[in-house]
């Protein structure tokens, strides 16, 4: 007989482990087939169960991949691309957020409908433009044509100011009275109490540099800006593919998120933590 | 006044001299990086005209092949392109129809031009001007399992002009599917996806039962692509399907090696796989004659070409002429398995010359190829007709996929204003 | 305490705007010019010319686009409910102070975070015929599923391509209602605890009203990347069979980047950004969120 705390946990163990299985097999199916060194093998369990569990292991597909290419370069590209754009972004779009959230003036509601109406123009669509005028700026073919276009964006601003359009009043007074100015009030009031929002929003702006695609492939020629999205592509061109490899590649390719993640996950712990205090 | 002349003199000749050292020209290159050995036959080609006294060096820059039609675009809109690139057969004409290529009608022998192969030729001109060459071209044909055909006593034929008859092709896949051991007699690759293998590899049926994309003379879909020729063409490949002669939706490459499939439509670069599984059993069968003894196969590959915008055309030709002789194409053969495009260099290739195992590829590009339209509208032209045999795989009304086709096509040559002859 | 200092709200505002204005606004501004043009990404030997409503009367006339837009609305309707209240309850679940909830959280996310193109790989192999889900529900049903073969039926695709596109983008989600529910003060709910409140009252009084921004948040994004589904339909489907999870964003990128319309494709996206616009003011209008400087 459980008390009620212990059927509780049961419950919910039982409700995580099952969602856990749902959302990690067919990932697992991805780890399995880029450790499956025979390309006939893999063809062979595609549809199958046996896919899980190949008869024969062996890290071929991850040395095919630094065979085929410069990996860490296209690797090094993207993160650096990726982490710029991204402590940019923290910026700009929170200082912009906080400026819409915390002040009052004329054209401020005309400034949140537009941010809005920003938010819903895909990429896609401005993909041909955006190519002419980075061009006549001289930059195609360069890290700055992959970073700058991309720093402020209108779902973050919109969704920090969410957050600050939050906080109680006194908070801002408090910190005028002991002689802040409203510079300092960012600094250290605002940005310090939305970390685990600046956390997400991080997440979220990596996850989308991380996966862009189209741009990279129309401005950049060589391999010296490449990222990895497009690098990816010499998996596609030829009948029939190599699905160890691209498994391999794509595995490689998931990982640091996975650790940024993790890491950052820290940050919250930490909120909570803190907030049970207070 | 003397002094002041030997001066100059000395001077001017420094500058020459220097000048002679610094001349030394760069091109840039792209090509479309494939596997691994193609790779590394077109930098070890770069690599050696570079150390050639010419005064030219090659910049090579490899573009993944995935997205290279893409980048290619983007960087023609930018205005960015290279000296010479490579590219895929049918956006050649697009190019040339909007001048961004240079027409190579001056630097080409006529001697050189002869010893290409005619598929290579229609591929690379446009409007009466030649804009691309390739080093090799491709090949499709049936792969058959000999032991199979032997099975159900098929005639193998010899070459192109002893292929099946159409009666013949249906009975022999009839009893093929019979056999116990055969899931599907007919293999059409269909797991490659819906994508430029389907106009590549069916468009060939299309044309050898009397119809065609387009009528190539008025370039207008109406009644060619919708014709009765071409619903007659939709219907025998639906009944396929229906019939359980192929697999609608293939679970891997594999059928064809395990055995499951007899017979498979795909081009040379199964080669290996087919020859490393079945060994001599995995045999070359011709494309049949369909209505009215019609064949058709499919033809074209990548080809080399010079955007208009090169500083350095000589320089660039130069280059292209090395890659282009026979010695240099039979290198990237050998490594790819592809056909090499000159006469002279088939000669020295095992595979390919006279009696060679895949010599039949040759005759057919010789004798019933049929290039994919030559035109701008190209890529609607494709992308209509695999969205129309998909749907027709599928189980969709035949002459309204065709007719819906028809349209789409017309009406996008109206919208960019091609001219006839464009 | 002075809330309209020009010179600090400048400073606050204006490198997002200036950024927003080169990087989006011009561009799109340029994108409505085009619509009016004939302009290709590899223009004629005429050049590109005005050609006025000639786009838009022709997007009244394709049939391709309307059946898109009925197709996203319908992805939109089911998917944008399922996904916002699995993504909550996910972000409540994980949010529990149980050992190994990060270790679970973790996992949740994922999905969204690996490549669509290597997912929608995968997932095309699981729907496959004799692929592992119709294996798995024959096994469960006891032989009466009698296999499917989902992305290759009308009726079965655009379903199989929602299950899969909600199992890839949940995590998404989830993390902004965790970082939304960690913000809410657990002083509220120790309140609550001496008020003798059961779980469900402290989840509809507190957190349900805590989470008003947030949800506006979640569901306007939610629509919003619904409207532009597309990297999985390219590699799963394309569109088929017979278009049945045909939209328009795969419209758009067949008319821009494989037929190179540039100006055509400008036309659709002039349409389907004002269509979109109004929805989401719509919602926007429906959720009520607060406007005002607290």
């Amino acid at each position: 007989m459980f008390d009620f705390r212990t059927r509780r946990k049961f419950i919910l163990y039982t409700i995580m482990t099952i969602l856990f299985i749902i959302f990690f097999f067919p990932l697992l199916y991805m780890i399995s087939t880029s450790l499956t060194p025979n390309e006939d093998l893999i063809l062979q369990n595609m549809s199958t169960i046996r896919a899980f569990f190949p008869s024969e292991i062996g890290l071929k597909n991850f040395s095919d991949v630094f065979q085929r290419m410069p990996f860490g370069r296209f690797l090094f590209n993207s993160l650096f691309i990726v982490s710029t754009t991204i402590l940019l972004g923290l910026v700009v779009n929170s200082m912009m957020a906080f400026g819409l959230a915390r002040f009052n003036f004329k054209g401020r509601n005309l400034i949140i409908s537009t941010v809005l109406a920003l938010m819903i123009i895909p990429f896609e669509a401005i993909a041909v433009p955006l190519l002419l005028i980075t061009n006549r700026l001289g930059w195609l073919d360069s890290y700055q044509v992959q970073i700058i276009p991309f720093i402020a964006n209108p779902f973050y601003i919109f969704l920090l100011y969410q957050f600050f359009i939050n906080f109680p009043k006194e908070l801002e007074e408090a910190a005028i009275i002991d002689g802040a100015n409203w510079y300092q009030i960012y600094y250290k009031v605002a940005m310090p109490l939305s970390k685990p929002v600046l956390a997400s929003v991080a997440i979220l702006h990596f996850l989308m540099q991380w996966r862009r695609f189209l741009w990279p492939l129309m401005v950049t020629r060589g391999p010296s800006y490449r990222p990895l999205t497009v690098a990816m592509q010499v998996f596609f061109g030829e009948y029939p593919r190599l699905w160890g490899d691209i498994m391999a590649y794509v595995a490689m390719m998931t990982l640091p998120v996975v650790i940024l993640f993790v890491i950052l996950q820290d940050r919250y712990v930490s909120t909570v933590a803190r907030s049970g205090i207070k | 006044m003397k002094k002041l002349l030997t001066i100059s003199i000395v001077l001017l000749l420094t500058f020459v001299m220097a000048g002679s050292v610094v001349a030394q020209t760069e091109i840039e290159v792209w090509f479309h990086s494939g596997r691994g050995s193609e790779r590394e036959v077109i930098r070890d080609q770069a690599q050696r005209f570079s150390e050639m006294d010419n005064g030219i060096t090659v910049n090579l820059v490899k573009l993944p092949e995935g997205s290279y039609t893409q980048q290619v675009q983007s960087a023609a809109a930018a205005g960015d392109l290279p000296d010479v690139l490579d590219l895929d057969g049918p956006t050649i004409a697009n190019y040339a129809w909007s001048g961004f290529l240079k027409p190579l009608g001056e630097f080409v022998p006529e001697e050189m031009e002869e010893d290409f192969l005619p598929s290579i030729l229609e591929q690379g001109y446009y409007k009466g001007n030649l804009y691309a060459l390739g080093t090799f071209d491709s090949g499709l044909a049936f792969w058959g399992n000999k032991e199979y055909l032997e099975e159900v006593n098929a005639r193998i034929p010899e070459g192109v002009e002893d292929a099946w008859t159409f009666q013949e092709f249906m009975d022999i896949t009839k009893r093929l599917q019979e056999l116990s051991e055969v899931e599907y007699a007919l293999d059409m690759k269909l797991n490659y996806g819906v994508n430029e293998h389907y106009t590549y590899e069916f468009s060939p049926f299309l044309q050898a039962f009397g119809g065609d994309l387009i009528n190539r003379e008025t370039m207008v879909a109406e009644g060619t692509i919708n014709g009765p020729e071409a619903n007659a063409f939709a219907s025998w490949f639906q009944s396929l399907f229906e019939r359980g002669y192929a697999d609608p939706n293939p679970p891997g490459d594999t059928q064809f090696i395990e055995g499951k499939t007899a017979l498979a439509w795909v081009g040379h670069w199964t080669f290996n796989q087919h020859k490393n599984a079945l060994g001599d059993d995995a045999i070359l069968i011709p494309a049949p004659k369909f209505m009215g003894g019609k064949q058709a196969t499919g033809m074209g590959s990548w080809a080399w070409s010079m955007p208009s915008s090169t500083e350095h055309p000589e320089a660039a030709w130069e280059f292209m002429k090395f890659i282009l002789q026979p010695e240099e194409i039979i290198k990237m053969t050998n490594a790819n398995g592809a056909v090499p495009a000159r006469e002279s260099a088939i000669e020295m290739s095992e595979l390919y010359k006279e009696g060679g195992e895949l010599n039949l590829f040759v005759e057919q590009l010789q004798k019933i190829a049929v290039p994919r339209p030559v035109t701008p509208a190209y890529p609607t032209i494709t992308s209509a007709f695999q969205t129309a045999m998909d749907n027709i795989i599928n189980g969709a009304d035949v002459s309204q996929e065709l007719n819906d086709a028809a349209e789409t096509i017309d009406e996008e040559i109206e919208y960019m204003g091609i001219e006839q002859g464009e | 305490m002075n809330r309209s200092n020009k010179t600090v709200i400048g400073t606050f505002l204006t490198p997002a705007v200036v950024l927003l204005m080169a990087f989006m606004i011009l561009p799109f501004v340029m994108a409505f010019v085009l619509s009016f043009t004939n302009s290709r990404l590899i223009p004629g030997p005429r050049g590109t010319q005005y050609i006025g409503l000639t786009n838009y009367q022709k997007l009244v006339e394709d049939n391709m686009f309307w059946r898109g837009l009925k197709h996203n609305f319908y992805f939109v309707i089911i998917v944008v409910p399922i996904q916002t209240s699995l993504a909550l309850l996910l972000a409540i679940l994980v949010n529990q102070k149980l050992k190994f909830s990060k270790f679970f959280r973790t996992f949740y996310f994922i999905p969204t975070v690996t490549a669509m193109v290597a997912v929608a790989v995968v997932w095309s192999f699981l729907y496959h015929p004799n692929g592992l889900i119709n294996s798995f529900l024959t096994f469960i049903t006891g032989g009466v599923w009698g296999g499917v073969d989902f992305l290759n039926t009308t009726r079965w695709a655009f379903p199989a391509i929602m299950a899969m596109s909600i199992w890839q983008g949940v995590g998404f989600q989830m993390l902004i209602f965790l970082a939304g529910l960690q913000d809410i003060p657990s002083s509220y709910y120790e309140a609550a605890d001496i008020d003798g409140a059961n779980s469900w009252e402290k989840f509809k009084y507190i957190t349900l009203p805590q989470l008003k921004n947030t949800t506006t948040f979640v569901v306007i994004s939610t629509t919003i990347l619904a409207f532009r589904l597309f990297t999985q339909i390219l590699v799963m489907t394309n569109g088929g069979p017979q278009g049945s999870t045909y939209t328009v964003m795969l419209h758009i990128y067949k008319m821009a980047y494989q037929r190179l319309n540039i100006g055509y494709g400008s036309a659709l996206t002039v349409v389907f950004f004002i269509i979109i616009l109004i929805i989401s003011l719509l919602q926007r209008y429906l959720l009520g969120e607060q406007r005002e400087v607290a």
